[in-house]
């Protein structure tokens, strides 16, 4: 049900996108804000707006964010900042392509994955922060955080959360399979998979057909480079790779032995895998821990984390699944003070901890990855397991040039229509996936980019 | 005085006919069927806002789980996000309050003139709006969204009201109501006594008029409080939400990844909170709804 409204939704507003479009509104892709293009922007200038009354518009989907924004308020009362939860993801984005089609309403700062920032640069929709001094957060973040921000110098966003990937898995049902300690690489994952099913009947995880973005973590994970965009108008597709294909016969072999399942996620029957032990695990993300304890309660203690299974034994690489990041956009008339704000959210250490702590993002920054009170908290829902310690040792080892389509919702709804198809119905996956980059290509030519294979 | 008059037509299609002890068990079966299919998703929805996240994943739907956290659930409906629920709930009782009432004043007032006053281009204007009744409300949003966009009204509470207050069936039904339920004799009476037009309409028509003017802003207001579409494309500020856009944006917040809350049983009581109002108004309206209904079918 939700997943059906979502694309009628998404799906509205596309089609409000299109008529504005059509329409002939006049749309200016960049607003008339005084950008000091050459310099950076001086303290003096700095503080001259963050002491003028200034209203910003804040677009946001994280819950209670305003007590955050209270602190910053707190710092610099001459801003007030409206926050706005106009939807979650695909929803807002759709609302802030309308608004900046339209020429009217579109927030100042607005909360963006890191996978969908390309899609607004290539409209030029985001600011440039480097000329406000956004280049000097370079050293606060993993690596592969920043290259998710910047690019060719500029830098685009202020990274949020992030989602390094793991292996949640249910330590009760592995024992009583005989399983003491998770595996190490994927083909004792395979290995495992079918001794869980022999001895419990559960299935060791659930990859979920409708969850292209949780593939793409583990294409992330093992090496490929299925996406690229130059920042202009030449994009890299390479979704069918070898490197790629190893992950889809892996699973496209699990599938067919029915060993793990391929229900779509984020719904009733899902939740109630979980609950009635259908599903002994969960190849997930770092927010993945937080999210199961509001969900399965009744399974408190029951869980155990992970690293990934690795492809060679030895190795030590992740993927990542999710995170956000607050962008400025580049209509925005007040620059500095939206820079500002987007930078105390996201660094400094009273709202940091506050955004772990209230609204359960798994951090982005290094001083809050490493800091003792996050790593030595234990979890009860995971049998006293430090858990932030585990995932915060993954973060550095997600491999870091990852890059993404300026047209990601054309590419995940494809992704359905081909792989996601072809895991439901057991399929063939690689095929499915050169059907997969026969559209994107497709796709790509006909918006008029040039297609890298 | 129409309640009398209601009361009276009702003895008298009570006295026992001769249809009346025809009796079909399929007939019976049948809407026995239909009762229950319109009843248990309701059934459903109360018990499962008496659950919480875990019972309503590991529990049997149509029985109450191993805890009763309805008061809880309670609770976090109006306190997660500051309460907003709430001021949603404000919203839709506004929305669709001033649109129901708006809608059957001009219903009534479009209707009347039709059915009662011959003026030029009442037959070409009257198939226009037969037109308008083939199109889906759903499918005017969009030019809808464009010409408020213009005028700078998107985001603003009219955004909603506005296009809410035309019901092209409402004047249909209400010309097709005044044409049987005003007699001409009356109004020939009432204007031979002197009475102005515009008194007339207010005291006389008005008056015959309520079971049908009751209809069309039962219509309105059913139409408007389920609205999804429409505040979804117009309104981009949570302060002025409506109960659907927001809880489907709380629903959402499941899916989020980073920073995900599992809102479902915040969600379902939420939505549970919102069908009662209708529920109620229903009891209340229906001895008029029913009779409405039944007006259109008779006399074309």
């Amino acid at each position: 049900m939700l997943k059906a409204t979502k694309r009628a939704t998404a799906l509205a507003a596309s089609v409000v996108v299109t008529a504005l479009t059509l329409a002939g509104c006049s749309s200016s892709d960049n607003g008339g804000s005084p950008v000091p293009s050459s310099s950076k922007a001086g303290q003096a200038e700095i503080d001259k707006a963050m002491n003028t009354p200034t209203t910003l518009t804040f677009w946001t989907w994280v819950s209670d964010i305003d007590d955050e924004v209270k602190l910053f308020e707190q710092k610099y009362p001459q801003i007030k900042v409206n926050v706005e939860n106009v939807g979650q993801g695909p929803d807002q984005y759709q609302k802030l392509r309308t608004a900046l089609k339209s020429g009217n309403g579109a927030p100042d700062l607005a909360q963006i994955e890191y996978q969908h920032i390309p899609s607004f640069t290539i409209t030029k929709s985001l600011l440039n922060l480097t000329p406000y001094g956004a280049g000097d957060l370079k050293s606060n973040y993993p690596e592969w955080i920043w290259n998710q921000v910047s690019q060719d110098g500029s830098v685009y966003a202020v990274p949020q959360d992030s989602g390094p990937m793991g292996h949640l898995y249910r330590s009760d049902i592995m024992k009583k399979a005989g399983i003491t300690s998770p595996p190490k690489t994927w083909d004792e994952y395979a290995a495992d998979a079918k001794i869980v099913k022999e001895k419990t009947g559960s299935y060791i995880g659930d990859i979920a057909s409708n969850e292209p973005v949780g593939m793409v973590g583990l294409l992330w994970q093992a090496g490929a480079q299925p996406f690229g965009f130059d920042g202009n108008k030449t994009v890299t597709i390479d979704v069918n790779s070898a490197e790629a294909k190893k992950v889809y016969s892996y699973w496209q072999n699990l599938i067919q032995q029915d060993l793990v399942s391929t229900d779509p996620d984020f719904n009733d029957q899902w939740y109630q895998g979980f609950s009635n032990d259908k599903y002994a695990g969960w190849v997930t993300a770092a927010w993945g821990p937080l999210f199961l304890q509001g969900t399965v309660k009744d399974t408190a203690g029951k869980w155990a984390a992970a690293p990934l299974p690795q492809w060679n034994a030895g190795d030590n690489v992740s993927g990542n699944w999710g995170g956000s990041t607050n962008a400025v956009l580049s209509t925005t008339k007040n620059p500095i003070a939206a820079y500002e704000l987007a930078k105390f959210i996201n660094t400094d250490p009273a709202s940091t901890k506050l955004l772990n702590t209230q609204q359960n993002l798994f951090p982005a920054m290094n001083s809050v990855l490493n800091e003792a009170s996050f790593t030595d908290a234990t979890s009860d829902f995971f049998g006293g397991q430090k858990i932030n310690e585990l995932f915060a040792q993954i973060s550095p080892t997600v491999n870091t040039k990852f890059q993404w389509l300026p047209f990601m919702d054309y590419a995940y709804s494809e992704f359905n229509n081909t792989v996601g198809n072809a895991m439901t119905n057991k399929g063939d996956l690689s095929a499915a996936a050169d059907q997969w980059q026969d559209k994107l290509v497709g796709y790509a030519k006909q918006q008029g980019f040039t297609a890298q294979q | 005085m129409t309640e009398t008059l209601t009361r009276t037509e009702r003895k008298a299609t009570s006295v026992p006919q001769r249809r009346d002890s025809r009796r079909s068990n399929l007939l019976s079966i049948l809407l026995w069927l239909c009762a229950l299919y319109f009843v248990l998703p309701l059934v459903w929805l109360l018990i499962a806002s008496t659950k919480d996240n875990s019972d309503l994943f590991s529990t049997f739907g149509f029985w109450f789980g191993r805890g009763f956290s309805l008061w809880d659930n309670l609770v976090s409906v109006f306190t997660v996000r500051d309460g907003q629920f709430a001021r949603w709930g404000l919203n839709t009782i506004i929305y669709a309050g001033v649109s129901a009432i708006g809608a059957s004043l001009l219903a009534t007032m479009a209707g009347y003139a039709f059915a009662k006053y011959k003026f030029p281009g009442a037959t070409a204007m009257f198939s226009v709006i037969l037109g308008a009744i083939m199109i889906p409300l759903t499918a005017l949003a969009l030019p809808t969204y464009l010409i408020f966009n213009s005028i700078h009204l998107t985001n603003t509470m009219w955004a909603i009201i506005v296009p809410s207050l035309v019901s092209p069936f409402g004047v249909y039904l209400m010309r097709v109501y005044a044409a049987d339920s005003v007699p001409d004799s009356l109004l020939e009476a009432a204007r031979m006594d002197g009475a102005g037009e515009l008194r007339i309409f207010w005291q006389v028509g008005i008056r015959l008029l309520s079971p049908g003017i009751v209809t069309v802003f039962l219509f309105s207001l059913v139409a408007t409080w389920n609205n999804y579409f429409l505040p979804l494309i117009m309104l981009n500020s949570s302060d002025l939400y409506p109960l659907t856009v927001g809880l489907a944006q709380e629903q959402s917040a499941s899916a989020a990844g980073g920073g995900a809350q599992a809102l479902f049983s915040t969600v379902i009581t939420g939505s549970f909170i919102s069908v009662v109002p209708l529920v109620i108004a229903f009891l209340f309206l229906q001895r008029y709804w029913q009779s409405g209904l039944a007006t259109g079918s008779v006399k074309g």
